[in-house]
């Protein structure tokens, strides 16, 4: 991405105002990749219960609310509550939910292992928190933010995307949220019907990758 | 029904942002030992969703800084990003280690606690992120802060000094959001912000206000006015007091630059008039003039317009008001052109570099390179420096270390508001800048100091270049290439932890420590630490660290592992 930045914002020392449109094309295209409708693996990763969680664990799921969030971000702070009525309403309609951190734990400490199991515990999580140690599933997913929601739904025995971005539209304060973007796709998809809103953007702290 | 959403929706979008909203003052800070801690955050700017936001200490820009001239100030600074930065001190005089320039990285979680004494004249001066490449983006997220030096001459004077009340800090810069409301990493904004505030509003008394003005960037430059045309009365350049006061109605205030400004309100409580940009002037070739179309990436939603930066209701006056405009105000001692030791001449242009397309702003018709020193300025030289541009744009030149003296603009002097102490100047497209700097001081054969256009985007893109303050005294041959020897007693150790050399004179030739966990992990970055009394290592979780130690003379390193306990 850096790359990207650099070779493109060069452009913008153009004379010509042409290379600047063509620039900001490639530059809306880079950035709106769309990430929905695509298949995702399913992942292997360690629970603060140190027991290890994939989605084949869950036979029954019909679709996961699969969350990349971590301890030390402000935004993904404001959300543990609203996480676990999300998982507490759709886990009886089989699609649960599971956290995961992508975060890079040698550079922070607030997001170890150890205190991602006494976060858990300090927050009454009643979902998975996996540890995404080498970020492989982060990347498998393009996650890009915490937190970054992907709610996948199983077609043909593949896991595919159906919602990717924002939980809602106001994080800091709950009681003026006015869409909750994984209440409606979920509930889009419970009824049979397409994801009206397919995508947002994440908000909150970029996942740096090593 | 769709068309009536629509207009009620523009109705209600027209009477929310008809609102000004009270201008953010940042908190000050005192005294010598300054605690920043810079952080990923949020910040409510626009209704609805907040802003992502990275802060220092709060959760927009930073505390305003006070500091005393002559004063030994400590800066403790920690990153608690995830990602690296630096944080320079901009138009102070001082090593080159403490400059927080590029090559001052500050891993995350990391410690960096640079220290220097203040020689710089009372004004106003400020701290940003220089991480090459990232400057922008950091910028943009929110990182920075004012820095006011007091002096006893600026004290002597009868000038309002009550902060917020009637010495009013305003830092100017602009964003763009996203309909969620984020801010985009973009050279111009379509929204104007004084401080952070998005169309600001400020109580004034009726009486003179001083405004301490930055142009934080990242691109835009200000012709800044007020809406009834009033005469307002420039006091400072960069680096402090010009002779006197200069009165004009329009300033042109560009990236990086500070002026002080007089305005007198006496007998107008009761009335309102705005502070205003008198951008529609600006052309295409003036950081801000540019014109890109909508939609495209560098759109500049505040091109060739006129807009408000903040409106001001004036009050009643406060008890012990100042009413006139001082007719003096110090007596600067210029460096004179003929003390010159050497010219440097330097390039500003549009440039076609092999590997990149199009052409790029370059200075000397190369881009920056992290282990190329372009310049080796000897310790105390004085030098004119002439700055050459090509360019079709113009850009605020920035040099680090030194203030200087503009003696020319394409030959002829420069107008009376600029002779003063700068440490950036705009040199307009086709322009030849000659200004005059000493380089006292500070000498380092390692560590360079830069010099940039101090538009974010091209000091990111390579529009940048450093030079090494070397000092003529030093030899190189007679070095010995040994590594620094020393111990470190006691080890385990909890509180304290001291530095022993087996050749005691070593001790006072500590060029930087750098103390690391058992995962690599830097924890403390220390330049030139003061070890006479030893480290303090109480805030060190307890463990297995290890202290490197870079040797002044040879910048040689060495490491020693030693213990923390509880």
């Amino acid at each position: 991405m850096m790359i990207m930045k650099i070779s493109l914002s060069r452009f913008f020392t153009f004379t010509f105002v042409l290379s600047s449109i063509i620039l900001s094309m490639m530059m809306q295209g880079f950035m709106d990749d769309p990430l929905t409708e695509r298949q995702v693996n399913d992942f292997q990763l360690l629970n603060i219960d140190n027991k290890k969680v994939s989605l084949s664990n869950y036979p029954n799921a019909k679709g996961f609310i699969i969350v990349f969030t971590c301890n030390h971000c402000p935004f993904a702070k404001l959300y543990p509550q609203r996480l676990n009525d999300l998982n507490e309403k759709y886990s009886a309609y089989g699609i649960p939910l599971i956290a995961i951190s992508s975060a890079d734990t040698l550079k922070m400490e607030d997001d170890s292992f150890a205190e991602m199991q006494k976060k858990a515990k300090d927050e009454n999580f009643n979902f998975p928190y996996l540890l995404d140690a080498d970020q492989s599933t982060a990347k498998n997913f393009n996650a890009q933010r915490t937190p970054h929601v992907f709610v996948i739904w199983k077609e043909n025995d593949k896991w595919v995307v159906k919602y990717n971005g924002a939980i809602d539209d106001n994080a800091a304060k709950p009681e003026l949220v006015t869409v909750n973007y994984i209440s409606v796709a979920v509930d889009n998809l419970l009824e049979g019907n397409e994801v009206v809103n397919k995508e947002t953007k994440s908000i909150g702290c970029k996942i740096l990758f090593r | 029904m769709k068309k009536l959403l629509i207009l009620l929706f523009s109705i209600f979008s027209v009477s929310v942002y008809a609102q000004y909203n009270t201008l953010w003052i940042p908190d000050t800070l005192s005294g010598t030992n300054f605690n920043l801690t810079i952080k990923d955050t949020l910040k409510q700017m626009i209704p609805g969703q907040q802003t992502v936001t990275e802060a220092i200490n709060g959760n927009w820009w930073g505390p305003t800084l006070i500091f005393n001239k002559g004063a030994n100030i400590h800066m403790n600074v920690t990153n608690k990003l995830q990602d690296t930065t630096t944080i320079h001190w901009h138009g102070m005089h001082l090593p080159a280690i403490m400059d927080g320039g590029p090559h001052q990285k500050i891993p995350p979680s990391t410690t960096w606690m640079p220290y220097w004494q203040v020689s710089n004249n009372a004004g106003l001066y400020w701290y940003h992120p220089h991480l090459h490449m990232e400057t922008e983006y950091q910028m943009n997220m929110g990182m920075g802060g004012l820095i006011i030096i007091l002096d006893p001459t600026e004290s002597a004077l009868p000038l309002p000094r009550t902060y917020g009340i009637d010495d009013i800090p305003l830092a100017l810069s602009d964003r763009r959001f996203n309909s969620l409301n984020q801010i985009q990493d973009v050279p111009y904004g379509d929204s104007m912000m004084v401080n952070g505030t998005l169309r600001p509003q400020t109580n004034v008394p009726a009486q003179v206000v001083r405004f301490r003005i930055l142009d934080a960037g990242p691109e835009r430059s200000y012709n800044i006015g007020f809406s009834d045309n009033r005469t307002f009365y420039v006091i400072t350049s960069d680096g402090g007091l010009l002779d006197a006061p200069v009165a004009v109605t329009r300033y042109l205030l560009s990236t990086g630059e500070r002026i002080e400004i007089l305005a007198n309100f006496t007998g107008q409580s009761g009335q309102n008039v705005t502070l205003k940009a008198y951008n529609s002037t600006l052309t295409q070739q003036m950081p801000g003039g540019d014109v890109f179309p909508v939609g495209t990436l560098f759109y500049n939603g505040l091109a060739r317009i006129d807009f408000n930066i903040l409106r001001l209701n004036i009050t009643a006056q406060t008890s012990s008001p100042i009413t006139t405009i001082p007719t003096a105000l110090t007596t600067n001692n210029f460096i004179s052109e003929g003390s010159s030791q050497l010219t440097r001449n330097l390039t500003i242009s549009d440039t076609n570099i092999a590997g990149i397309p199009g052409v790029a702003f370059v200075i000397n018709h190369r881009l920056f390179n992290y282990d190329y020193y372009n310049y080796s300025v000897l310790l105390s030289n004085t030098e004119i420096w002439r700055i050459s541009s090509t360019s079709n744009f113009s850009h605020p030149f920035h040099i680090h270390d030194v203030e200087f003296n503009i003696l020319t603009r394409n030959g002829v002097a420069p107008p009376s508001y600029e002779k003063g102490w700068k440490d950036v100047v705009l040199v307009k497209n086709g322009e030849t800048v000659r200004f005059i700097a000493k380089f006292d001081d500070f000498s380092d054969s390692l560590h360079p100091f830069m010099y940039h256009c101090h538009i974010a985007l091209h000091e990111d893109d390579g529009m940048m270049g450093q030079f090494i303050v070397k000092s003529p005294t030093v030899g190189i041959s007679s070095l010995s290439q040994q590594l620094p020897e020393f111990s470190l007693y006691p080890n385990p150790a909890s509180d304290k932890l001291n530095v022993s050399f087996p050749n005691s004179t070593e001790s006072s030739n500590v060029y930087y420590i750098r103390i690391f966990d058992a995962a690599g992990r830097t924890i403390y970055m220390l330049p030139k630490p003061q070890i006479q009394n030893g480290l303090d290592i109480s805030g060190l979780a307890a463990g297995v660290y290890f202290l490197q130690l870079t040797d002044e003379r040879t910048k040689l390193v060495n490491t020693v592992r030693f213990v923390k306990q509880k």
